[in-house]
Parts: C-alpha cells; structure tokens; sequence
C-alpha cells in the first residue's frame, strides 16, 4: 500500500520516485497564489495580540454557534473564518514548539479530511472537552471534506485551548495543499483561495511537537539527525512554511524504518531512522516512548523498534478506499495505554449496497 | 459571498425606490436607472464566466423579483429568464426551473400565471432528468393556480404540445403533467381526448416514454378513484386498453410497472363495490406473480399483500393466489425471495384459517430462515414474529419459537436484530418465561459482539425487554450485563450504558435504583477509580439518575460522592462535578427550604471553590452552573 507516500515539494515537478495515489500530483502548481502573493497575504496574523487570547461571553458564544455549524459538516462564511483564524493566531503563537501536554489524553493520527470518520472517532473516544485530545497533523487534503475538519479542529482548539492540541503536519503546509486537494476544495466551496491562504498561514503558527507528561513525544513524522535533544527542538524557529529540509522538515517528514540508523527517505523529504536512533533518543531525553502519525497502518496503530516507536492512524479506509481501520490511544493518568480501533462511520445519504459484487469480478 | 453582498444592495435599492416614491416629485420614480438595478446585477452575474455564481444568482431569483415589484417581473424579468431557458448550462437551468414553480405570487397572482409557461415548457424538454423533473415539478405547482379556464387555453395544448414532439424528453415529461387536469376536466369529451393521448403514450415506441407513462399511471387511476362518479365506462375501457399494453410489452423494465396499476384498478373497482371484472384481474395478477421475468415476479412480491389485500371480499380468490405465493418464496432469484419473506405475516393474515398457515405457510418459513441469501433471511426477520398471533398458541411454540431461536443464532447480525426488535408480539403469544429462556443466551451473545453499533442496538432494546420481563427475572438475568456496558471501552456504548439505567429506573423505580445500582457503582472498586475514564462514567451515570431518583437517595448517595470528585486531580472531572451540580439543585429545588442548608455546605460553596480553580475551563462551567444555581434559588 504505497497511498501514504506524499512526494515532497520539490520532487514532485521532478522525478517521481513512488507510484502513489494521486497520478495527477506532478500537474502544475498554482504559481500564482504564490508568487504574487506569499505568506502572510491573508492578513490573518497583521495585528497579533502580546498575550494568549482571552475569552469573553460574547466570543464563547460565537465558538460555540460555530462549532455546532461546523458539527453538522456544514462550513462558515469567509468573514467568519477570517475571524476565526486570528484568534486561532493568538492562541496557537503562544503555544511552544514542544507543547506539553497533560494526562489523561487521547491521541489521534492523520484525520485527512474525513469528517464523518473524525465525528465517529468522538463518538469512539468521547466528546471534547470533556475526554481531551492531541491530534498529530494532517487535517487537511484527500478527503472531501478539509475545509469542515480543520475549521471543526480549529475551533475546538480556540475554543478550549487546555483541552485539545494540535500539531502540525507535513500537509499543513502551502505547497503540499496545492496539490493533495485543500486548495481546490477551498476554491471550489468559496470560490476564491482566500480561506486556503488564511488557513496556511494560520498553519505557521501550529506547534510542531507535544511532549505527553514528560514521557511521551509526540509529533507527526519522525526523528531528525540534527536533533539530539527535545530542548533542541525548543530552539527552532517554526513560524514559517514548512522548508524543504533542515530538522523542522524532518520532524514532519520522517519514518522509523527496520534498518538501522539514518537512510534516505523515499519521499524525498526526511530521513527514515532506525530502532538504534530510537532507543538512543528516548534514553538521553528520558522518554518513555514517540507517539507519531504520517503512515498509513493497516490496524490503525502499529508498534515499532520494540515499542520505542507507535505509530496512529485515524483516517479509517483511508482515501475511500484502503479498507484499513483506524485508531486512537488513550494515555491515562498512571500512563497505562489503550488502543481504541474502529471502522468508517456510516455516512447519511449514502447508499447502502444491497446487492455484493459478484464473485467473478473479484 | 457575493450573495450577501448582493442581498445587501438589493435591500439598498428597495430602499432608495421607496424613499423616491415618498417623495412624490417624480410620480415615474419607479422607472428610473437606479431601480434597474436588480435586473441589470442579475444579468451581469448570469453572464459570469464561472458556473457557481451563475447558479448563487438564480438561487437569489426571489429576491429579484420581490424588489423589482409583480408588474416588472412580468414584462422584464420573465421574458428575460424564458431567454435564459434557451441559453446555459443544466445546472443552472435545475435552478431556474426549481424558482419558477414559486413564482407565482410575485408576477400578481394566479391571473398572470400562465405567463411561467412558455419557460417551464421548455425547460421540461430538456435532455437532463433532474431539469425535467424540476420543471415537471414546478408546472404541476403552477397549474395548481390556474382557473380551469387557463388549464384548457394553455395547460393542455402546453401537454398536447409536449406529448406529440418529436424527441422522447419532452413525452417523457407530458406523462408527469396529466395529473394536474385529469380530475379538474370534468367534461367528458375532454376528458376522453386526453386519455387517448396517454394511450398513444403507453404505447410509444420509445421505451423510455413507455416507462413514464406506466409509472405516471397508477397516479392518474388513484385520482379517478377519489372522483369515482367522475369516470365513464369509455374511459375505463381506454384504462383497460392502457394495462393491455403495458403487461404485454417486450421490456422487463415497462412491464413491471403493470403490478402497481393493476392495484390501483383494483382499488378504484372496490371502492365502487363493482366486481364484475374481479376475476379477470385475478388472472392478470397471477400472471403478472408467475411471470417469466424475475423483476416482474420481485415487483409483485414486493407489493404481494397489497395486490392480495384487493381479492379479500372473495375467500374464493385468496385461496387461489397461495399457489403462486408459496411459489415466490421458493423462487430462483434472491431479490423475490427477499421481498416476499416481508408478506408471509401479511398474506397469512388474508389466508384466516390458523390451520392453513400452518400446513401452507410455515414450511415455506422454515426454508426461507435458512435461506443461502443473509438479505432474504434479513428480510424475513423483520416480520416474521407477526405470525405469532396468527397460529395457536401450542403450535407457536411448537414450530415457530424453534426457527426464531435459530435465526437469533444467525451469523449476520442483522437477522438477530431484526428479531429482538420484535419480540414483543412473541411474548403476547407465548409468554415471558419461556421466551427467556431461549433468548437470554442470544441477547448476551449480542451484547459482546465486536462491532459496537450492534452492542448498542441490543442496549436500545433493553428498557422494552426489561418491561415485559419484570424486575425479578431482570435482576436475576440482566443486571450485571447493564452494569457492565459502562465499563466499554467505547463512548457512545458507556453513554448509552448511562442512558439505560435512567431508562431502567423509570421503569424499576428509585428504591430499586437505588439498591441494585447506585448501591453498587459507589462500591465500585478503588482500583478501577484510578482510571479516568471509570471516574467520569461514574459521575455521568449518577448524574443522570439524579433527575429520576427520590431526593433522599441524590442527597445521601449521590451527593457525596460529587462532592468528593470535586477536588480531583483531572480538571475534565472537576468541570463536570460542576456542571453535575446544575442537575442535583434542579431536582431539590422543590424542597428547597427543606435542604437550605445542604445547598449552601455543599453546592454553593464547592461551586465557589470552583470558581478559583487553577484551570480555565473548570472556572468557566463553575461560574455558569453558579448563575443558574443562583436563577434556579431565585
């Protein structure tokens, strides 16, 4: 199942080193969103507050009528997107590179724009803000429904900062959304990129790393070689598009591998990294274990390096059709884990097959 | 965006039409530039390169024509959108041909509504289906406005017009319009004349309009049965004539639809008490259920009991039909198998005599619960406990209470639930003891199966089992599988879990309540309470028994235990602790003075102590429940 393998940036107009889902990836960018207009452009973050937003009565109320809009897979207006991320904006570039979290919490891997299955796993894991949740990036492309996850995720966070967090994914990002589908599916239900060029910039301002109760690392690639320690990640400067290599790139774009070591990504992005960097990290920075995302996994989570490395997986049959299930991980107060798998939600409108393929087209 | 916009320039301009109005300088203010302004905006954004705007500003069509007043609309905006019609893309024209259908009252009534026409009609000839049955849709609305006066000068030639064009779109849609004039001609010439063009419909050569118009036609009959003084024997005879054909045509597809109007002639003929023609139509019907095309015998054993139901004033008849009945359930094809497993209950109701269901229906019963097809077996779950009353109650027992207790064995989950959903009519029969017995080891089955959405179809059932099962055999049986389901380790399985035992005690009542479950969820395990998820599941189910139990229970059992979750470490139990609170003064409101002191010791000044937590979201459900609490002491 190579659907997972997001081709970086700059591969992609060049060589294609795996067949993935999206044929079509290497068509041409839409130079002009970015050319004529860079980061920054929507204006979301052009009076940025000096302390963390404050709810009053007046701006809980709108939340709260926003996030029962978005609930039922219905978006909001542009204004009020707009408005919506520059409070975003005051929270999260308050929020540090290595946010930490607290106990219990529920973690969750790549949603992928898939509402309806991002609604079944509240219905799995519990309702927010009452169960709290740590999502590893990747809201957003290939699913139909970006726009409504990562508004619906958005603001949940503004909403109750304390009780969600959420990460940035290698798919947060400008370039990767222009080809994997945020940017068209934000053209197509507005009919222009502003909400797109809000929304990425809004991206910037995600943390890019949580640390669960001093024990748990969580992030949504993997490791880097130029980063040894947690307090080296602290020292980066995240506020920008997600660049092409360095250790904020690999961070979002790395996968653990068997072979040991440091090896080429075949993403084109990120190193792949063996159990030995994996042991060696969670023993110098005294973790117990790195939680991530980025890959698909057939049962929804999947251990590696001898349970150093897990990785989840919360878009169930993924891209409508991988038939996979999906996962999250409760993280209690005594650090016990459970893994909580389910199937695709049952989606309203659709038709149930009543009739079964017939055994000779398989 | 651009709608609001619009909406918002729109309002500007009424506005501005208006205040030149009252100033009375200019009696011809209406007409001038500024006023066209509606018009001209949505002409512009109808030219737009994009599709989505041109579909928003049709969308905005009301609008339009509420500022541009009935007299414009007609001479302006009207003839513009009938130009429209000729000149743009399906998606636009779904919308258009939607607006127009409730158009009437902003062009100045029924008078002028005639004037919608020419557009709808050739909206109606469209090659796109959804346009066409939009227009179809909106013409019948329209035509429900005209004087019948103004259904002979242009409703009629409009469907003579369409049924006779050239291309099938346009007959395709005529067959949908007959409707709206059929019952209103009440001149039977007319009437005649219009029968004989849906004639020349049913028999068209194309077999989509063939399709149509068989579809259409049980619609046309059942509007003949509400007048039944209206119809002639000549126009029965063109019915008639209409059935011939559509049962004699070459396409499976046209031919099926014979079952559904030969039920609508047979209940046109009962109505009328008249039932000279009863056994010809029998005929009809045995040949349509024996027929040698499967979709036809599935369409008459999808509508079995309905068809049957027409024969029942002649036993006679009845007994004929169970030949071909029994035949259906024993038929090639799943699908007729599938929808005649629905009937068994229905037509064995028609059958009467408890000895012939048994001898007759039963072992076609029997054969159909194990059937090769999960869909048939699915399917015959659904009613099958309907039979239940139909036979005595001995031979209940003895043969059917065997095949239910093998289908609750069944290995897809649907036929289980399908039966447990139903059982109620099986215990009137048979009574709850026995049915019990055989059940329980289903339902706990049921109860742990690994997909959660059939955990919680089987917690859904369980307030109606408990009642017909009474609380003795329930505590025995159910108790600890009830307790159990609020240690799932899925959500929406521990809410429904908590949801239950509200239910259960509103059954059981709150000393029960209070003995076998709030008794025993305090003395849950302490190890277990050093799981969140335990602590706030424990919280939310003592919370929801608060509305239901007496206040003495809530103040000595349940209170203390929130009061104890008040100072959890997990800030997520602390806010709902004061939420929780919100619930417990609710429900002693009516003693209020009786507990004073209690409210005062312990909610308020908890909540108070809340309100200075550490945590942002604890200080917030704190201070809100404060306010109400405060509202609710008021």
């Amino acid at each position: 199942m190579e659907i997972d393998n997001d081709v970086a940036m700059q591969d992609v107009t060049e060589e294609r080193l795996d067949p993935t889902l999206d044929e079509d990836a290497s068509a041409e960018l839409h130079d002009g969103a970015n050319s004529s207009e860079g980061p920054g452009a929507s204006g979301i973050a052009d009076h940025k507050a000096s302390k963390p937003l404050q709810l009053d009565a007046g701006n809980i109320g709108q939340l709260d009528q926003w996030i029962e809009h978005l609930g039922k897979c219905q978006v909001l207006s542009e204004e009020d997107v707009a408005r919506l991320c520059k409070m975003a904006v005051d929270v999260l570039q308050f929020e540090e590179n290595v946010q930490p979290v607290n106990v219990p919490v529920t973690i969750c891997g790549d949603v992928h724009g898939q509402f309806h299955d991002l609604m079944e796993l509240f219905k799995i894991g519990g309702p927010c803000p009452d169960t709290n949740y740590l999502f590893m990036g990747d809201y957003v492309d290939r699913g139909y429904y970006s726009v409504e996850t990562v508004s619906y995720l958005v603001a949940m966070k503004v909403r109750y900062p304390k009780r969600i967090t959420i990460l940035r994914g290698n798919h947060e990002s400008r370039q990767i959304t222009q080809v994997y589908g945020f940017y068209d599916e934000c053209l197509r239900k507005y009919g222009s990129a502003n909400v797109w060029k809000m929304f990425t910039d809004l991206f910037d301002y995600f943390p890019i790393t949580a640390l669960v109760d001093n024990k748990v690392f969580c992030l949504h690639g993997g490791l880097s070689p130029m980063i040894e320690t947690v307090d080296q990640v602290r020292e980066l400067n995240r506020i920008q598009e997600v660049p092409h290599e360095g250790p904020m790139c690999d961070l979002l774009w790395s996968d653990p591998d068997d072979r040991g070591g440091w090896g080429i990504s075949p993403r084109g992005a990120g190193f792949t990294f063996g159990q030995d960097i994996s042991e060696q990290f969670n023993h110098t920075n005294d973790l117990s274990l790195i939680a991530r995302a980025h890959q698909l996994v057939m049962e929804g989570y999947a251990w590696s390096h001898q349970q150093n490395v897990v990785t989840i997986f919360s878009a169930p049959n993924y891209c409508y059709r991988c038939g996979n299930q999906a996962a999250i991980m409760e993280f209690d107060e005594n650090h016990n884990r459970q893994f909580l798998q389910y199937d695709p939600s049952m989606r309203p409108g659709e038709p149930t097959v009543s009739r079964k393929t017939p055994d000779y087209f398989l | 965006m651009s709608d609001n916009k619009m909406a918002e320039k729109d309002g500007r301009s009424k506005k501005e039409a208006t205040s030149s109005d009252s100033g009375a300088t200019d009696p011809n203010g209406v007409q001038n530039g500024e006023d066209l302004y509606p018009l001209a905006l949505l002409m512009d954004e109808l030219k737009h390169d994009d599709i989505g705007n041109r579909v928003e500003a049709m969308k905005k069509l009301d609008t339009i024509a509420i500022a541009l007043g009935p007299q414009r609309a007609r001479d302006e905006l009207v003839p513009f959108l009938t130009e429209v019609a000729q000149d743009d893309e399906d998606e636009v024209f779904a919308v258009l041909a939607e607006q127009l259908g409730k158009f009437v009252p902003f062009i100045g009534g029924s008078k002028f509504a005639t004037l919608l026409l020419p557009a709808l009609e050739i909206l109606a000839s469209t090659e796109e289906t959804l346009v066409r049955d939009k227009a179809v849709e909106s013409l019948n609305n329209v035509a429900q406005e005209l004087s019948e006066d103004q259904l002979f000068h242009d409703f009629i030639p409009l469907i003579e017009h369409l049924a006779t064009a050239d291309w099938f779109s346009s007959k395709v849609s005529s067959c949908g319009l007959f409707r709206s004039v059929l019952a209103r001609v009440k001149d039977d010439k007319f009437r005649k004349e219009l029968l004989a063009l849906y004639l020349q419909l049913v028999q068209d050569e194309t077999p989509m309009v063939r399709r149509a118009a068989g579809k259409n036609l049980p619609v046309l009959i059942d509007l003949l049965t509400q007048n039944p003084d209206l119809s002639t024997s000549d126009d029965w005879d063109y019915i008639s004539n209409m059935f011939q054909k559509i049962i004699g045509d070459t396409q499976d597809s046209v031919k099926f639809l014979a079952v559904d109007v030969l039920v609508s002639i047979l209940k046109f003929f009962n109505k009328k008490n008249d039932t000279t023609h009863a056994k010809d139509l029998l005929r009809s019907a045995i040949q349509l259920i024996t027929d040698e095309a499967w979709r036809v015998r599935y369409m008459a054993a999808e509508r079995f009991e309905d068809l049957a139901s027409q024969f029942k004033s002649n036993p006679q008849y009845i007994d004929e039909l169970s030949g071909p009945f029994l035949a259906l359930c024993e038929d090639n094809e799943s699908d007729v198998r599938k929808g005649v497993a629905k009937q068994l209950p229905g037509f064995s109701k028609l059958l009467g005599d408890p000895q012939v269901v048994l001898k007759k229906v039963l072992p076609a019963v029997q054969n159909l619960s194990m059937d090769e097809s999960e869909l048939v077996r699915a399917s015959l779950a659904s009613e099958i406990t309907n039979l239940a009353p139909l036979i005595p109650k001995q031979d209940a027992i003895d043969s059917l209470i065997p095949i239910l207790l093998n289908m609750l064995k069944d290995e897809y989950p649907d036929v289980r639930l399908n039966i447990i959903a139903k059982l109620k009519v099986v215990n009137e029969v048979v009574g709850i003891d026995l049915l019990s017995e055989s059940l329980l080891p289903a339902i706990t089955e049921l109860a742990k199966d690994v997909n959660w959405r059939v955990r919680m179809a089987i917690i859904d059932y369980i307030p109606l089992l408990a009642e017909q099962l009474g609380v003795e055999f329930f505590d025995q049986q159910l108790g600890d599988l009830c307790l159990s389901w609020l240690w799932d380790t899925v959500y929406s399985i521990r809410s429904a879990a908590v949801v239950n035992l509200k239910n259960l005690t509103k059954i059981f009542g709150s000393d029960w309540s209070s003995e076998k479950i709030i008794s025993r969820l305090l003395k849950s395990d302490s190890q277990l309470l050093e799981n969140f998820v335990y602590r706030i599941t424990l919280l939310s189910a003592l919370t929801e028994l608060v509305p239901v139990v007496s206040a003495e229970v809530t103040t000595q059992k349940i209170l203390p235990f929130i009061n104890h979750l008040a100072d959890d470490a997990v800030p997520n139990i602390r806010f709902n602790v004061a939420q929780s609170y919100v619930v417990v003064l609710e429900s002693l409101r009516a003693d209020k003075d009786k507990y004073k002191e209690l409210i005062n010791r312990s909610i308020l000044s908890s909540l108070e102590k809340l309100r200075e937590d550490s945590d942002i979201d604890v200080r917030y459900f704190a201070n809100r429940s404060l306010e109400r609490c405060q509202a609710l002491l008021a």
